[in-house]
């Protein structure tokens, strides 16, 4: 993985002493609020409902254990021996203090960490596909070409007061981890017919109260011209995004309001006046890079494996972790595991210190120092010898991190909701709870399928309820929580928005209503069709007969 | 309210900005609103010793300014709050695109924790509240390295990289 | 006689060094929502308001907020879901609340 150089140690100290700074002269009344805010926000710092809350980046989701004990370290010294990993393949820490949040930083920059534009009207981290440099469908790891962006994205002089925030993910390989069609910025890599690498560039995808999934613009930009490509969208849209109302400031409001092509043709515009100038990157540069994620030194090893067989023909829990939580390796004998952060009953994306420790220690022994974060909110051991899987297992469910779920129903992706967050009408994780002690029994979720429930707990749409299976969107009515159910989302290449089905429930009813929608699946569902191909193909009333029916 | 140089933190001489219908009554630097001066630069410049500065809203877009390198020697990009980063891409049209080699200065509501993109947008000079310019000095010597290259002279760390005997710096 | 209000309300916002949820008292800000100035009409509220955005001046607090309360026999509580969540901390963690935690002493 990427490695910092004294370029790059020397930003993000410069960084910690400038946030110092910045905290020094709000406590003293120099800055007002006002003006902290986005300095904060640009560290990463919102205060939330009941404290300070620090996003901290992992940047394209990638971690070495270093890095993972550090972030257990700053849990348990400045925090509540916790924190939350996020949509954003970020994580979140829910009590820290404004006067400690200069010394998280300093510890952060010392392990080549930040929190550096993980909020506010900017570039944000870039985002991409948890198993990137071991999936073994892509076309080249993203990785590199996410680290290129990280660099050209941070402290731009002329982006960093954009209209609203800005999100770009990147997916490397077709079949879409990434959920890039909903970001501001999707990119695609892919390679030309003379085999040079480039990327497909989508615009103007995002969630919010206006769901919009993003079109392409360009169907290859060279990779040497690619920052070009994206400046020239940054500047267009710095110049017209609105600023006079931010539900309205997102790029997916301009794109519509000027049109997807003459859209196009500004970008275009502005790209061939500036495209192969001192914006874009060396080739020197891309290379040394690249470089960095070149793929690990593993062996080919045999397929089959006595020992896991073994036990998995005897543990029932095991044949099914093995099943659902690995994802297949471009070297034979080898596999991506993903730890489930989704316990019953528990958290979705919720760790504690003890075991981010051992996610450490497990990674440093068994998957070349690397773990990776979902956007799933789910934690990746990329490069994993399938010969080490029992002893693996072993240890995650020891610590309450075996849980066999990927994929699954009760695989959640949950926002933090009106338990921590100001911003929420209504809470998330409850519901989560409830549906996943509602479904507690891995033999019915397996008989379920693959199946994506979202929670968001308002209409900023954190929890990615618009792209779910099933979405769940919590709304404040009267001053009590209701929860709207939505049908039909995607958030893969086939994305789709899904639709509200009726009206809304209460907190005991969404869950209700959720398992009245799985039990229509399951009496209409043809053999092995998803619960996503089975609503595409019935549409919406056989869910509503299931749900609103017997009113 | 000072207004300094950002690269050397000293005092800049201050204009005056032109009201609506008046004329200038003496020799020095004269604020004019885009729209006025294009239309009526010829005879402001007829008084002596003139010298006429563009002021630029950041609503501008920036098709506005083409040629007015003709009428204005300085700018002046008016930023109703510091949010509003549309100053900056003004400022970076202004050189890159319409070629502009005058001063560039901010004026309105700018923080100090903005200096150094100011420099690197493009601007020289910045209106700073009196008891904010020590802040305002700091923040512009903050970062000895960028990563980017910019129509100022910056080179981009991704090029330094490459390029050791390259010397030439931001701020 | 001063405009009438839906309601009760009380004031809460956050201590700026650390976050921590405050509310109004006549004793200065508390922890606990139960000893709250409770204001009745509007003026009342406004009056609330400039002891509060003096210490918003002073930056000791930030977020001030103007929010429903309901009086009982137990002192005053917040009536709004989201107000009650701040005094009590998060439900899916009630072992990490004000209350237990000694990480908040002080």
């Amino acid at each position: 993985m990427y490695a910092y150089d004294t370029f790059d140690h020397a930003m993000v100290n410069a960084r910690v002493e400038e946030f110092r700074d910045q905290v020094a002269r709000r406590l003293s009344g120099e800055l007002t609020e006002e003006e902290f805010r986005p300095l904060r926000l640009m560290n990463g710092l919102y205060l939330q409902l009941h404290a300070y809350m620090l996003r901290v980046a992992v940047p394209y989701g990638t971690l070495n254990s270093r890095q993972m004990r550090r972030l257990a370290h700053i849990a348990r010294k400045y925090d509540k021996g916790y924190g939350h990993f996020t949509t954003r393949q970020n994580i979140q820490y829910n009590w820290p203090k404004l006067v400690d949040a200069p010394d998280i930083l300093a510890e952060l920059a010392e392990v080549e960490m930040h929190a550096i534009q993980t909020s506010g009207n900017c570039i944000r981290n870039v985002t991409t596909d948890q198993f990137a440099g071991a999936a073994h469908d892509e076309v080249a790891d993203p990785r590199a070409t996410a680290e290129i962006i990280r660099q050209w994205s941070t402290f731009h002089p002329e982006f960093s007061f954009l209209p609203r925030k800005f999100k770009i993910a990147i997916t490397g390989a077709p079949k879409d981890r990434a959920a890039v069609k909903w970001h501001d910025i999707g990119l695609v890599l892919k390679k030309n017919e003379a085999g040079e690498l480039g990327v497909e560039v989508l615009v103007g995808g995002g969630m919010g109260r206006t769901p919009v999934i993003a079109k392409t613009i360009a169907d290859f930009v060279p990779e040497s011209e690619m920052l070009s490509y994206l400046e020239a969208i940054l500047r267009v849209y710095n110049e017209q995004g609105r600023r006079d109302n931010k539900y309205k400031a997102r790029i997916k409001i301009l794109v519509e309001d000027t049109g997807t092509e003459e859209f196009k043709r500004l970008v275009e515009e502005e790209y061939e006046a500036i495209r192969a100038s001192f914006i874009d990157v060396p080739a020197e540069e891309v290379v040394r890079i690249r470089q960095f994620f070149a793929p690990p030194p593993l062996p080919v090893l045999a397929d089959e494996d006595a020992g896991l067989d073994a036990l998995a023909a005897a543990d029932f829990r095991f044949r099914a972790w093995v099943k659902n939580n690995t994802f297949a390796h471009k070297v034979p004998g080898h596999v991506s595991v993903t730890i489930s952060l989704k316990p019953h009953g528990g958290i979705p994306g919720d760790a504690t210190d003890a075991q981010m420790d051992l996610v450490a220690d497990i990674a440093e022994e068994y998957s070349h120092d690397e773990v990776r974060v979902s956007h799933e909110q789910n934690l990746i051991l990329p490069h994993v010898a399938k010969r080490d899987l029992v002893a693996i297992w072993q240890k995650l469910d020891a610590a309450g991190l075996g849980s066999a779920n990927v994929g699954l129903l009760t695989d959640i992706i949950a926002c933090p909701g009106l338990d921590y967050c100001a911003l929420a009408n209504a809470r998330s994780i409850p519901i989560a709870q409830a549906i996943t002690n509602r479904f507690d029994d891995l033999k019915r979720l397996e008989d379920i399928g693959q199946l994506k429930i979202k929670i968001s707990g308002c209409i900023n749409s954190c929890g990615h309820h618009h792209a779910g299976h099933i979405g769940i969107l919590g709304v404040d009515r009267k001053g009590e929580e209701n929860y709207q159910l939505l049908l039909g989302g995607s958030g893969e290449e086939d994305a789709s928005k899904a639709a509200i089905l009726g009206p809304g429930f209460d907190e005991h009813g969404i869950v209700d209503a959720v398992e009245k929608v799985v039990a229509a699946y399951m009496g209409e569902r043809k053999e092995g069709e998803t619960f996503l191909a089975a609503y595409r193909r019935l549409g919406p009333d056989v869910f509503k007969e299931a749900v609103y029916g017997a009113r | 309210m000072a207004h300094v140089d950002l690269q050397t933190g000293e005092d800049v001489a201050v204009w005056r900005i032109l009201e609506d219908g008046a004329l200038p009554d003496e020799a020095g630097e004269w604020l004019v609103p885009l729209g006025r001066l294009k239309d009526e630069a010829g005879s402001l410049l007829e008084e002596k010793g003139v010298r006429l500065g563009v002021l630029i809203e950041t609503e501008t877009p920036h098709s506005d300014l083409a040629g007015i390198g003709n009428y204005a020697s300085f700018a002046a990009i008016r930023f109703p709050g510091f949010g509003d980063g549309r100053g900056f891409s003004l400022a970076v049209r202004l050189r890159k695109d319409y070629g502009f080699n005058g001063d560039i200065r901010a004026i309105g509501h700018v923080i100090p924790d903005q200096a150094q993109f100011l420099l690197r947008a493009g601007f020289n000079t910045s209106e700073v509240p009196e008891e904010r310019r020590e802040a305002f000095v700091r923040a512009v010597n903050r970062y000895k390295h960028v990563y980017q290259s910019d129509a100022q002279g910056g080179i981009s760390i991704l090029r330094q990289r490459h390029d050791q005997a390259d010397t030439r710096r931001v701020s | 006689m001063a405009k009438k209000l839906s309601g009760p309300q009380m004031i809460v916002a956050n201590r700026l060094t650390d976050g921590r949820v405050l509310f109004l008292t006549a004793e200065g800000w508390a922890v606990e929502p139960t000893h709250s100035i409770v204001a009745h009409d509007e003026d009342e509220v406004t009056a609330l308001l400039a002891v509060a955005n003096a210490d918003v001046k002073a930056n000791l607090v930030l977020a001030v907020e103007v929010v429903s309360a309901e009086v009982g026999e137990g002192g005053v509580r917040p009536g709004h879901i989201k107000t009650q969540m701040q005094a009590r901390g998060p439900s899916v963690r009630t072992d990490l609340g004000y209350q237990v935690s000694p990480f908040w002493e002080n």
